[in-house]
């Protein structure tokens, strides 16, 4: 069998990432519609909304500086370089994979966020600053969630690599069941659904704007720019489920070796994972309301509540 | 290729991860009682917390091999998930009243205030260094988080049901403690308290009853308006 070289399977993963992740968006929408009785778009719509926006010309507001336009690249730059430090196919950190850490990832993804923010400030456009500044303000009470998530997984592997963690989750049924771990992931899931903007932060196919987080900021961008967010938000919501299967939840499946074979199943058991979770999410989406805007931070005080219980039940010798 | 090291904190055994995580679960039911926005919502959630603690009782009644636990967690079953809440919710039926916002301060800060208590709860067991034979200890702090968090449901939610199911929880919270550290104790004082709850359920019910009729509305804000 073929023997694959350790980079070519860095690039797979980014490979993996960025052209699975629309059609992870498109039967998302696809099962949605469905339950509401819909016959829903077609799973590969996504790539053909790409294909004809690179074909457009893109147009941008008067006294917009060129961070507008360099903005959606650079945040789409960052997308690609998360799925290299995160496993995505691999049991086994590759080359680069030990360049950053969970926090590092985060960080990385909080710069893309941050730029595709500056990029709507920049626009004059009313819609656009209000979703990129809601984008910040609830990012701001999220992030302690996360960090929280992060000392969980700190104190149970005594590293923040998530490969250490992934391999931790797998090593026996007692580290599945202990309630540290259940109880972040199931923050870490909550902060998910805020990041990838769903119910019940924001309807993901809506059109009113005033209920607008995510969907607002790319209001002014369009042609290829636009296609770079659309792109990368679909890519940014791949690689959040994949944290959360490949490192959290569901760490069976990947690659232990170099195998051409072992790489190949490992693409398609993620792919099959993630759509499981989109599966979950379009469920979430169909069952609950929309939050009004001032009670997201009830949602984010219970996954804070959940991250602060993981810590307790660790220092009790519990978790 | 990098080696990883798996320096991982000890794991506690299978069955002390499960009993720890219907602890966290009880808990956690008892966090959702701060939001609750319907008294059948409230009531709900107390029941979900009695098949909880039920299942924990059954988790060691398998767990440790304590074959008496089994007809506890039954008869607890029985009482707390079932007829108690149908009780409940038989002598409320006709009532229209709503107890959403009965808050006296936001759920955010509901919960950022109960879980400094439910930390002071965990912290201050957890010092005492009690060792059960039956369970781990976290199940023990857990237990007085779900005491402490129940009182703190009672003094800031401002409506009858809600005091009242905090206060059935808090039951739940004690039963649980109970289950810790005095697995053995003869089934019949466990019965016995699990009928002086049904008592305090009736008597509850009565009173709350009473109290509706009379304002029209769950809520206690109003209740000194009646003196006089």
């Amino acid at each position: 069998m073929l023997t694959l070289p350790l980079p070519v399977i860095q690039a797979l993963q980014v490979a993996t990432v960025v052209f699975a992740s629309p059609g992870i968006t498109g039967v998302i929408s696809q099962v949605e519609a469905r339950m509401q009785g819909r016959r829903g778009p077609r799973i590969l719509q996504p790539y053909y909304d790409l294909a004809k926006l690179f074909r457009k010309e893109s147009l941008a507001p008067l006294h917009s500086g060129p961070f507008f336009l360099l903005a959606p690249v650079l945040a789409f730059a960052c997308y690609l370089t998360v799925p290299m430090l995160i496993p995505v196919l691999t049991t086994y950190a590759l080359p680069l994979g030990n360049m950053g850490d969970i926090l590092g990832g985060g960080i990385i993804l909080a710069f893309a966020s941050f730029m595709v923010a500056t990029a709507a400030a920049e626009t004059g456009d009313p819609y656009a600053q209000l979703g990129a500044s809601r984008a910040k303000t609830f990012g701001a009470i999220t992030e302690p969630v996360v960090l929280l998530v992060v000392f969980t997984v700190a104190l149970v592997t005594s590293t923040d690599l998530p490969y250490v963690l992934a391999a931790t989750v797998t090593s026996g049924p007692d580290q599945l069941v202990r309630p540290a771990h259940l109880l972040a992931s199931a923050a870490l899931f909550m902060v998910i659904l805020y990041e990838t903007g769903r119910i019940p932060i924001e309807t993901h196919t809506g059109t009113i704007e005033l209920g607008m987080i995510e969907e607002a900021r790319p209001f002014e961008h369009s042609g290829p720019y636009y296609a770079l967010l659309k792109w990368g938000s679909s890519a940014k919501q791949l690689i959040f489920y994949t944290l959360f299967l490949n490192v959290f939840a569901a760490p069976w499946g990947l690659a232990s070796t170099r195998e051409l074979g072992d790489v190949l199943f490992a693409i398609v058991a993620l792919i099959a994972k993630a759509i499981v979770v989109g599966i979950v999410v379009s469920v979430i989406d169909n069952t609950f309301a929309k939050l009004r805007l001032f009670r997201i931070t009830e949602f984010v005080s219970a996954a804070f509540l959940l991250a602060v219980l993981a810590i307790f039940t660790l220092y009790l010798g519990g978790g | 290729m990098i080696e990883i090291l798996t320096v991982a904190r000890p794991a506690p055994t299978v069955f002390d991860g499960t009993a720890n995580t219907v602890a966290v679960v009880v808990l956690l039911l008892e966090f959702g009682m701060l939001r609750a926005s319907l008294f059948g919502a409230q009531v709900r959630l107390y029941a979900a917390q009695s098949v909880a603690v039920s299942v924990l009782a059954g988790v060691v009644a398998v767990g440790r091999g304590v074959p008496e636990l089994f007809i506890l967690a039954a008869l607890s079953l029985l009482l707390k998930a079932v007829i108690v809440p149908l009780v409940m919710m038989g002598q409320l039926r006709d009532s229209r009243a709503e107890i959403a916002g009965s808050g006296s301060l936001g759920v955010a800060s509901e919960v950022i205030i109960s879980i400094l208590v439910a930390a002071f709860g965990f912290f201050a067991v957890g010092a005492l260094g009690i060792h059960s034979e039956v369970l781990p200890a976290a199940a023990l702090s857990l237990s007085m988080a779900v005491v402490l968090v129940s009182f703190v449901l009672m003094i800031l939610r401002r409506d009858v049901i809600s005091q009242a199911i905090g206060f059935f929880s808090l039951e739940n919270g004690v039963s649980m403690a109970s289950l810790v550290i005095a697995a053995g104790l003869p089934l019949i004082l466990e019965v016995a308290f699990l009928f002086d709850l049904l008592v305090a359920v009736v008597v509850f019910g009565v009173l709350i009853r009473v109290q509706s009729d009379r304002t029209k509305s769950f809520s206690t804000v109003a209740l000194d308006r009646l003196r006089g």
